[in-house]
């Protein structure tokens, strides 16, 4: 049972508070979208759950394991993965090499003829099959998303999460990421997706974590949060932009 | 005149506090949610001038470290040095003669601006290409070689001012058609790897240069007349010159320090051309182009200045400048083929210690190496040693910054050695 | 024989040509050819190890050549100040282990001209050859010097983990320029640039295929860097087949990337540091014993420059590549040493070969993405995977639009 829990989470950079006590849960395959204006905190609770910076105070357990003093391999290696919002796929390696990377270092399965396999089904999948060969590079900026993706499936984390997965993608090609996460989360995977893209989240989610001046001020299924009267008045005060995404998501 | 343990035990007590000063304050900093961006540093100089003393209310405390903290730690280290090296060595000249101490402190000032000038273009090079020139040292020593023949061997006896200009323009231009040459694909995301590209390709232009001009111009050290005679004189009276004495080629300060006319021209004329540079940058249309390129290159697009053009006259003129130090030195020094390898290091050294990219770190800290080479040469105990190791004490300068603070003294919003990926 | 296998095919035959060389040729100029061709086997090692630091790795580092110093000076020291006797001298410092002694010889610089100062020398003067002195077997300065290299490599390695592209240059540069500094300064024990003499790779000749070779002879010494050079082929390719090289790759590409995704960088990063600068220790220790002298002079800029230019222009990301480059272009190198006259113009060619080299690394790094032998290879191997990409492609692009 996929278990990850995070209490009274608190950073902060020089004074200032960046999050101020998170608690959340995510229990099973759950579809969550986390969103929350610019500054919320969202980046930084993204980067201390992945290991890369540590916490001030506050615990995070990864099904009992706890994870918040981890480096962000073993982080990796307990089972939580991740995207990064501009792509980082590993550029002058051939996209079957970029999937192999992530098999090896889990290290469960060493045989190459095994992780081949795993690998040409991940690929074709994602339909990108026939570039297997090609190097990164060479891939467009969709493709390259997939092949993000496909790294992620090989490392095979319980909790998964995207960080705006949808920057920069093709509307045409939206909806089959769309799909994707879909197939992913119900192959058991909980995801966490950070999107400013209200329609998308909207969408997707089943639970809606909104963030504001590194608190969490709601937690639940999107059309709670939707009119939720703190959620519309942190998009009101701070961003008008964002409450036209609000807006928008509501008509979709 | 050997070393007593005493100085050595000294040196290991510093050390030691240095290192649990740096680590233990910057725990503490990180454990009480401070800005830890000083801690190394202070903590550092603040364990090996005073030990646990000073760490320990600083450790309690934590205050909010500001500039005071980073200073009087660094000049109470160099003091509390000094002591112990006067105690453990007391027969030592720097020690027991003062004028020595002076005239070695005067002379290390001055070679230190000229170090300080020649890095200034590295710097210059590093802050708009976002590249580290490995061809700076050839390109100071083919300043000296073209000063050399057209002073000495082409038109000799012509005003030497003539044999600067040349090797000014001569670099200059090869500066700007190298970078037009092997540079520019780096803009235009054709290389992977921009950074190293550009490390390797210039590293080959330092490969070609060096042994270019020693195919043309034999092996042979060759040394330029000095540019400027004094006047014999004295001051202020020539019976009783206590304030100032000339002879030819050196002047003498208060009956005690002496500095040699070929560095005192070759200072001045850096310090002149700095000001004209300074001017240049702030004052200048294209000056203010260069700066808006080295903070924003999309924003500097935009408002309408080619980063291209600002690319190459960024390149020439940072060899440019390399080359200007070298033919003002070539009076100074024997020069040879091999000479620019440790010049360059030493300019290595000087950006990454004032600040990647930091115009007036390089000028601050090419002071300070001056300062500290003039104290390792002159007071290390055995001469021989001592000049073999100059390279070696700009390298534990620079082993000190990068781990103390990697984004220099300086350096700010050139980000530090661990993201130095531009 | 598909087309993917002429390299291979390629390869096999020109390391047959070399293995066989020694036997075959016999030039009035043997020594000379076969001693050119041992210090091209020296550069193919020290190319192929920095290809796979900075090709596959991608940590440009400016300070193998040190590393290469720290071996050959290791071996050096060891031979040259530690001893061993069935009796105590008396005059050195010295150890009792079982029933010999452990001599340490006192250092003496280079101010005697006689060598007859020092300790050991005293006390043989008094034994008269009554007394048996050993030296540490070159075997064991050998491995000894390996490991002090790949020790250096592994604290350079931690040092230099969090510094990227320009300062790691910078560092490593300056780490070999204060070794060159100290081997030249401490005249007292390295004795500077007079150089430490080092005994021969077999001192007393030794015995193959029923031959006996003594210890000026040039086949034993080209044996040992030719298998030595397969080993250290043998060990990279052995590394860039494992996960090893394609954790290294991931890094080099994209290190934040690498960790999320389990790979412990920390870890990879030190290893390759550790691995190939003990390669390039191991090449300097054979090759001290090889030449019989160790001088500062060998970590030069000049050397390192050489070393990553045949790397650059054999290609940076293939260490066959590189190791293939270093040993053409050393022949090329050797070719070009005569020098010619035009006229009344003497034209320096010992120089102006390397100028000529200068020129044609630039060219290389200007229009070629990886060298120019890596690229050759890469067309055996990888013609049919394009021509196959290109096909599927075709066929997916009509399939569906997943094609941004």
């Amino acid at each position: 049972m996929i278990n990850l829990k995070v209490t009274n989470l608190k950073k902060s950079f020089g004074g200032l508070e960046v999050l101020k006590g998170i608690n959340f849960e995510i229990n099973g395959p759950e579809l969550i979208g986390l969103i929350g204006p610019n500054g919320a905190g969202k980046t930084t609770l993204t980067n201390i759950l992945d290991g890369a910076i540590k916490p001030n105070s506050g615990t995070v357990y990864l099904n009992g394991e706890r994870i918040d003093q981890y480096k962000p391999y073993q982080v990796a290696l307990a089972g939580l993965g991740r995207t990064f919002q501009v792509t980082r796929s590993f550029r002058r390696m051939s996209v079957l090499e970029n999937l192999y990377v992530p098999a090896l270092a889990v290290g469960e399965e060493q045989n190459r003829a095994v992780v081949h396999e795993k690998a040409m089904e991940v690929l074709e999948f994602l339909t990108i099959d026939h570039l297997r060969n090609d190097y990164a590079q060479a891939l467009s900026g969709g493709q390259q998303k997939l092949l993000e993706l496909g790294r992620l499936l090989m490392l095979d984390p319980d909790v998964i999460i995207l960080d705006e997965p949808f920057a920069g993608v093709h509307p045409k090609l939206m909806e089959v990421i769309y799909e994707y996460i879909r197939r992913v989360n119900d192959e058991g995977k909980a995801i966490v997706i950070i999107s400013h893209q209200m329609d998308a989240i909207f969408n997707l989610a089943k639970r809606l974590l909104v963030l504001n001046y590194g608190d969490m001020i709601a937690d639940g299924p999107p059309a709670d949060v939707k009119n939720d009267p703190a959620v519309i008045e942190a998009y009101l005060g701070v961003d008008e932009e964002d409450e036209d995404e609000l807006a928008g998501a509501d008509q979709s | 005149m050997e070393f007593s343990g005493f100085f050595w035990a000294a040196v290991f007590w510093m050390a030691g506090w240095g290192v649990i000063g740096s680590i233990a304050l910057k725990r503490r900093y990180l454990h009480r949610d401070l800005d830890t961006s000083n801690t190394s540093m202070v903590g550092a100089f603040t364990g090996a001038a005073a030990g646990p003393f000073a760490l320990i209310p600083l450790w309690i405390k934590t205050p909010r470290l500001t500039t005071r903290y980073i200073v009087l730690p660094v000049i109470a280290t160099v003091v509390v040095f000094g002591l112990f090296f006067a105690k453990g060595d007391p027969g030592n000249i720097c020690v027991t003669n003062g004028t020595f101490v002076a005239s070695q402190f005067v002379n290390g000032l001055v070679i230190g601006i000229i170090y300080g000038f020649m890095a200034l273009g590295l710097t210059l090079i590093f802050s708009i290409l976002g590249i580290v020139s490995f061809a700076h040292g050839e390109f100071y020593m083919i300043g000296g070689m073209i000063t050399y023949f057209i002073t000495s061997v082409w038109l000799p006896g012509i005003n030497p001012m003539i044999g600067v200009l040349g090797a000014c323009v001569a670099t200059f231009t090869l500066g700007a058609i190298f970078e037009r040459m092997f540079l520019t694909p780096m803009y235009e995301g054709k290389i992977d790897r921009p950074v190293e590209y550009g490390i390797l390709v210039t590293f080959g232009l330092a490969f070609t240069l060096q042994y270019f001009v020693q195919a043309t111009a034999g092996a042979n050290p060759v040394k330029a007349q000095r540019f400027l005679s004094f006047p014999r004189m004295g001051l202020p009276s020539s019976e009783d010159p206590w304030l100032m004495k000339t002879s030819r080629g050196s002047m003498e300060l208060f009956e005690s320090v002496t500095i040699s006319s070929p560095r005192l021209t070759a200072a001045l004329t850096c310090i002149f051309v700095l000001l004209a540079l300074l001017y240049l940058l702030h004052r200048t249309w294209t000056g203010k182009a260069l700066r808006a390129v080295s903070l924003d290159r999309e924003a500097a697009a935009i408002a309408g200045i080619n980063p291209d053009r600002m690319n190459m006259l960024a390149f020439a003129l940072g060899g440019m400048i390399a080359a200007l130090a070298g033919s003002l030195l070539v009076q100074a020094f024997s020069w040879l083929p091999q000479v620019g390898a440790i010049p360059a290091m030493r300019s290595f050294v000087i950006v990454v210690l004032g600040g990647l990219g930091s115009l007036p770190g390089a000028f601050f800290g090419g002071i300070i190496v001056g300062l500290v080479e003039a104290a390792g040469t002159g007071c290390v105990p055995d001469p021989q040693k001592a000049a073999s190791y100059i390279p070696a004490y700009g390298m534990i300068v620079l082993t000190l910054t990068l781990l103390l603070r990697p984004t220099g003294l300086l350096g700010r919003k050139y980000a530090s050695a661990t993201h130095g990926q531009n | 024989m598909s087309r993917q296998h002429i390299p291979t095919a390629a390869g096999a035959v020109f390391l047959l040509i070399l293995g066989l060389f020694p036997f075959v040729y016999n030039g009035g100029d043997y020594d000379y050819v076969m001693h050119i061709i041992i210090i091209a086997f020296f550069y193919a090692i020290l190319a192929s190890s920095w290809s796979m630091l900075a090709g596959y790795a991608g940590q440009f580092s400016f300070g193998h050549m040190g590393f290469m110093g720290i071996g050959s000076y290791t071996t050096a020291l060891l031979l040259h100040y530690i001893h061993f006797a069935p009796e105590p001298t008396s005059i050195c410092t010295e150890f009792a282990i079982g029933g010999t002694y452990m001599i340490f010889v006192n250092p003496i610089g280079v101010t005697s001209t006689s060598l007859a100062q020092d300790c050991l020398r005293q006390a043989m003067d008094v034994w008269d050859g009554s007394v048996p002195v050993s030296d540490v077997p070159v075997w064991l300065g050998i491995v000894l010097g390996t490991i002090m290299g790949g020790v250096a490599g592994l604290l350079v390695g931690l040092l230099v983990l969090r510094l990227r592209a320009a300062y790691l240059a910078l560092f490593t540069l300056g780490f070999a320029e204060i070794l060159k500094a100290t081997i030249s300064a401490e005249i007292q024990i390295t004795r500077g640039q007079a150089g430490l003499e080092t005994p021969a790779l077999f001192e007393n000749g030794i015995t193959l295929f029923g031959r006996v070779y003594s210890r000026t002879d040039k086949l034993p010494p080209y044996f040992v860097f030719f298998f030595l050079m397969l080993a250290c082929l043998a060990v990279l390719w052995w590394l860039s087949r494992s996960k090893f090289g394609l954790f290294v790759r991931a890094l080099r590409e994209d290190q934040e990337a690498a960790a999320a995704l389990g790979v412990n960088t920390t870890r990879y990063k030190v290893l390759v540091f550790v691995v190939t600068t003990s390669m390039a220790a191991l090449a300097g220790a054979v090759q001290a014993h090889y030449v019989g002298i160790v001088t500062p002079n060998a970590l030069f800029l000049l050397q390192m420059s050489l070393v990553v230019a045949m790397a650059v222009i054999g290609g940076v990301e293939n260490f066959v590549a590189a190791a293939i480059g270093a040993i053409l272009i050393q022949f090329v190198l050797e070719l070009l040493r005569n020098s010619f006259t035009i006229g009344s113009v003497t034209i320096d060619m010992t120089i102006w070969r390397l100028v000529i080299f200068g020129i044609i690394l630039m060219l290389t790094l200007r229009f070629t993405r990886n060298g120019l032998i890596a690229p050759i290879i890469e067309y055996f191997h990888r013609g049919h995977v394009a021509a196959e990409t290109v096909a599927k492609r075709a066929a997916a692009t009509d399939k569906d639009g997943v094609q941004g």
